[in-house]
């Protein structure tokens, strides 16, 4: 297996180089789905230069990305620009390791936890449980859901900055399963310097680093703290780059004021060309608590047993109602769902996803190419098929939190549905076929 | 079932009216004469270039008028086969707006034949133009350049104009080099091509289809048949006049009439006048084909065509957007009526829609498989065996699809080299043997690369994946060319739903063979032949019909190179390997699973 799983890793770096070098990279860089005005490379450059010819890339519209990214790009792009290809490479390969590291410990400790609970289990059928076989196989499906899909494939041959987020999402998710405080904090900030919304991922990080503690309370405001400190040290030291505060409005204020309207995969663009102006504070408030807040209450009052499925969710969330979202944060959290795999068995709309995507995916750029070039079709068109794709997407993440939902039930109560004391299926008759 | 509740859709459909954009001013153009006199001198002209555009001539002309004219030279480095040149000059000059500055333009295209082309004149369409020229030279209302355009060489010259106007390549990169202009106008809002092939006319037909089905707007079209009206000029589309009748039958059979025709102009992906590359650049254009008059009755002459052309060019003068309020995505089936986008999609998801449920259902089945076996498992102990059949082998299904795609793309990429592998054989034959050597390949490739045995799952899986498939193509692209997408479906989606995962008997496999889409071309190319000369004995028709089949691969290709027509590369990379997804499937063979577990099934309700 492990044989396989090397052979993936190289597989996929091949196909990435590929991209990254072939005359399709700067088709897909220009694809608005991979690259919007926050992770794009091209801006990157752009910011960079003007950093070294003494200008605040602060004052134009052009430079969206944190002091500290911008030190660490320009530092790449000044010293080792024939190396930059590899550099994204790298880091998603470490992404899917990281990944990998991490569905191993997780799903160990829910075959430990599950071994110490199962007294209370009541007799099911053996699909629910999590097996050794579990343990042994989601880490591959992780690790190929990320090197394989087209979604993150892309991202990396574009060279979105989004490889970078994702890699400090992973090194968070790493910590926490692994107990790391430090590290998970210092992770979680510096992609909060980008993503902004993942500072809410913070809850569920002290949620799972205080099971099982003594003291739960002191030990979560502690580990807020920590996050806390973290984060206002790399404010300082980001002022202390930038010179000046410009910084906070061209990046937090531009992700929360959503002043660039270009089209891509999220649900803001096209709601605010259409308002009226004078309702836009209004929206603004309404569209960025749902995507930041509004499900974190409940979500972690259900899911307190679960941090780690509710990391799951929000990240999901987040990817898809922020404000500047790509396919790299949907290829991100479609990686995460194979370690839920002892939930698949309740999933019930999998498939009807998964059309979903494939379908919007073609569809997306055929009607932008009809928008855009041939001019015959419209904007709605457009948002037609991202409404579509966010619509799959809200499908699949309150699928899998009934499915668990469900499966929490069974495991505890039982099968809802026996006959005999043994599993009745719903079966769909059909001869034809 | 979906296709039947298709047509049924397509016939209650109703026609909604819609009128728009009048010509509200009176015709004041009257130079017919100069007309008929410069056709004289045009042909006397044309006599002494029998092969060439005489751009002298046309070019003093234009300089007679005072207008900024210029002529274009392109280069065509043919692509397939053994490189050879092709050269063209085009003849053009701009009317510069006199009440603004040179922000907008709209165009006026005549398509030159030399006496020596194979195609009707379109001399009368020159003559007629170059008396508008004259006439609106004098008019001071423009707000717009108007660019009088002469072309060479048919679609040829239109896209290495279009192309240099624009500073863009549109087909493989060296094919076409379109050159350069020496003067330019504003933005192009729109354009009319005249193809006039007599003085005296009897009717014009409006032809819409453009490069990949694309249309133009509806508005152009409706003002084009609108101003016919008004000047009292028979109008046509796809040479079907409007009937008023009684009887609603006799109009129902001739609005299906006139739809099945544009369905199929539009499904080849061929532009059917100049005008349809235009569309490409956001440039809505029209073909006004004048025909001569036959038989009784008075014809329509200079005067009257020529007054509806200063209607056109008025009224686009008018415009203060360019157009973008009325459809782009319509059926005609009468010259004054439509059917929106929103009528006929449904059509074409209903059949895509069908190709996904069938493939839910199979997924169903799957996961029953799947559970089924688990349950009884943990009492056979882990028979090896039965995990086998059952468990979804997700590593050689994809290796199947993905070796089905690349035969596709090795054929598509290679097209240009087979015509370059010998040149004994003419690019035709070439072209043609290598593309019959790499569909039997197709054909044969389920008998070498063999899956793995017994696994039933896996078949149902391929099927799955290749019902998604060819769904997905269907709607990508129905988007941009419905008429393709609508025949395609209803000649695959109905055979798609009716084969098994797998052990299909024999009548099956011989319906999928026939519908091989390079057997698909030969049909069509058949029927063409047979439809346009009945007149042919059996054995000859074939033989044209062969001859045709060849031509129109090589036609294929070259356009996918020169006008970046996607109907060729779409066949080869999507249609085709779907096709051998299909056929791969018609080909297996498994102890069916779920025959045995039915068998089961029935044996314990029977205990």
């Amino acid at each position: 297996m492990e044989v396989l799983v090397l052979l993936e890793y190289l597989v996929a770096t091949v196909i990435r180089f590929w991209l990254s070098k072939s005359d399709y990279n700067k088709l897909i860089a220009d694809r608005v789905e991979i690259s919007t005005p926050l992770n794009s490379w091209k801006r990157v450059t752009e910011g960079a230069a003007l950093y070294n010819v003494g200008t605040s890339p602060y004052l134009g519209d052009m430079f969206h990305d944190n002091p500290l990214w911008l030190v660490a790009f320009n530092w790449m792009l000044q010293n080792v620009p024939q190396y930059i290809t590899y550099i994204f490479i790298l880091s998603d390969m470490m992404t899917a390791h990281l990944l990998f590291l991490t569905a191993q410990k997780f799903v160990g400790n829910l075959l430990t936890r599950q071994i110490n609970e199962q007294k209370n289990y009541a007799k099911v059928s053996r699909q629910l449980l999590v097996s050794p076989e579990d343990v042994r196989m989601a880490p591959i499906f992780v690790v190929t859901a990320y090197l394989f899909n087209p979604y993150t494939v892309l991202t990396c041959a574009a060279h979105a900055t989004t490889v970078f987020a994702n890699l400090f999402l992973a090194i968070m998710l790493y910590a926490t399963v692994n107990g790391h405080i430090l590290l998970c904090c210092t992770a979680l900030a510096l992609s909060a310097q980008q993503a902004m919304y993942t500072v809410i991922l913070i809850v569920p990080v002290c949620m799972y680093l205080a099971q099982g503690k003594q003291n739960k309370t002191f030990y979560m405001a502690m580990i807020a703290t920590t996050f806390s400190t973290i984060l206002c040290g790399l404010i300082y030291l980001s002022y202390h780059i930038a010179g000046s505060w410009d910084f906070v409005y061209a990046t937090y204020g531009f992700i929360l004021t959503v002043p660039d309207l270009r089209p891509n995969i999220g649900l803001f663009w096209y709601f605010f060309t259409e308002m009226f102006e004078h309702f836009r504070v209004l929206f603004l408030c309404a569209f960025q608590m749902n995507a930041a807040v509004l499900y974190l209450g409940p979500l972690a009052f259900r899911l307190h047993a679960e941090p780690m499925l509710l990391s799951t969710s929000l990240i999901t969330l987040i990817a898809i109602f922020k404000s500047y979202p790509s396919l790299g944060d949907v290829g991100f959290y479609l990686a995460l769902l194979p370690m839920w795999k002892h939930l698949f068995h309740y999933m019930q709309q999998g498939f009807i996803v998964s059309c979903f995507f494939i379908i919007t995916s073609v569809l997306g750029p055929t009607v932008w190419h009809l928008w855009i070039y041939n001019r015959s079709a419209n904007a709605n068109f457009y948002f037609g098929v991202t409404l579509a794709f966010a619509t799959a997407q809200i499908f699949l993440v309150t699928d899998l939190l009934f499915a668990y939902i469900k499966r929490e039930y069974a495991v505890m109560h039982g099968l809802p549905r026996t006959i005999d004391g043994k599993e009745a299926k719903l079966v769909l008759e059909s001869s034809n076929f | 079932m979906s296709v039947v509740i298709s047509l049924n859709l397509l016939t209650a459909t109703y026609f909604s009216e819609n009128a728009l954009l009048p010509g509200l001013v009176k015709g004041e153009y009257d130079m017919d004469t100069e007309a008929r006199s410069l056709l004289v001198e045009l042909e006397a002209e044309a006599a002494s270039h029998p092969h060439t555009l005489p751009s002298a001539w046309l070019l003093s002309r234009f300089h007679r008028l005072s207008l900024d004219a210029y002529t274009h030279n392109f280069t065509l480095n043919y692509p397939l086969g053994s490189s050879s040149k092709f050269t063209g000059r085009n003849v053009y000059g701009i009317l510069r707006a006199a009440r603004s500055s040179s922000m907008e333009a709209v165009m006026l295209t005549v398509p030159y034949r030399p006496p020596d082309s194979v195609h009707p004149t379109t001399a009368p369409g020159l003559a007629l133009m170059l008396s508008l020229a004259k006439f609106f030279r004098r008019q001071k209302y423009w707000a717009k350049d108007i660019i009088f355009l002469v072309t060479e060489h048919e679609q040829l010259g239109a896209q290495a104009w279009l192309e240099a106007y624009h500073g863009a390549s549109c087909g493989l990169p060296g094919v076409l080099d379109h050159g350069d202009l020496g003067g330019r106008g504003g933005a192009i809002q729109a354009a009319i091509n005249l193809e006039i092939h007599a003085s005296k006319i009897g009717y014009i037909d409006i032809k819409v289809a453009g490069l990949n089905g694309q249309l133009p707007n509806l508005d152009l079209v409706n003002l084009v048949h609108r101003m016919c009206s008004k000047e009292g000029v028979r109008h046509t589309f796809n040479n079907k006049e409007k009937v008023y009748k009684n009887n609603w039958w006799a109009t129902w059979s001739r609005g299906i009439h006139t739809l099945v025709s544009m369905v199929l102009t539009q499904a080849t992906g061929m532009p059917n006048g100049n005008h349809g590359l235009f569309h490409r650049f956001g440039i809505e254009a029209v073909t006004l084909e004048g025909f001569e008059k036959v038989g009784r009755g008075s014809p329509a002459t200079f005067f009257q065509v020529g007054r509806v052309l200063e209607g056109l060019f008025r009224s686009l003068n008018n415009l203060l957007e360019r157009f973008h309020q009325s459809f782009f995505f319509y059926l005609l089936p009468d010259t004054d009526r439509y059917i929106s986008i929103g009528l006929y999609m449904p059509c074409l998801v209903m059949l895509a829609g069908a190709l996904i449920i069938k493939a839910f259902t199979l997924w169903i089945k799957v996961q029953n498989n799947i559970s089924i076996a688990e349950m009884e498992s943990p009492s056979s102990d882990e028979n090896d065996e039965e995990d086998k059949t059952v468990n979804l082998n997700v590593m050689l299904v994809g290796t199947a699809v993905f070796i089905n795609h690349l035969q596709g793309v090795l054929l598509f990429s290679g097209t240009q080299h087979f015509t370059r592998i010998t040149d004994a054989y003419s690019t035709e034959n070439l072209l043609y043997g290598s593309y019959l050597i790499g569909c039997l390949l197709t054909i044969v490739s389920p008998y070498i690369i063999r899956l793995h045995k017994k696994t039933d799952n896996q078949w149902v899986l391929l099927n799955i994946i290749a019902l998604l498939e060819l769904a997905t193509v269907l709607l990508a692209v129905g988007m941009n060319n419905f008429s393709l997408a609508f025949l395609t479906a209803v000649i695959y989606v109905p055979p798609a739903l009716w084969l098994q995962s797998s052990n299909n008997r024999w009548y099956k496999k011989l319906l999928w063979i026939v519908l091989h889409p390079f057997f698909m071309l030969s049909w069509v190319v058949l029927g063409f032949t047979a439809v346009t000369f009945p007149e042919l004995e059996p054995l000859q028709l074939l033989t044209k019909a062969f001859v045709a089949n060849k031509q129109a691969l090589v036609l294929c290709a070259v356009d996918s190179y020169i006008y970046a027509s996607w109907t060729f590369n779409v066949a080869t990379i999507f249609f085709l390997p779907t096709w051998s997804l299909f056929w791969q499937l018609t080909q297996s063979h498994s102890e069916s699973i779920e025959a045995t577990f039915d068998e089961e099934e029935t044996a314990k309700k029977q205990q």
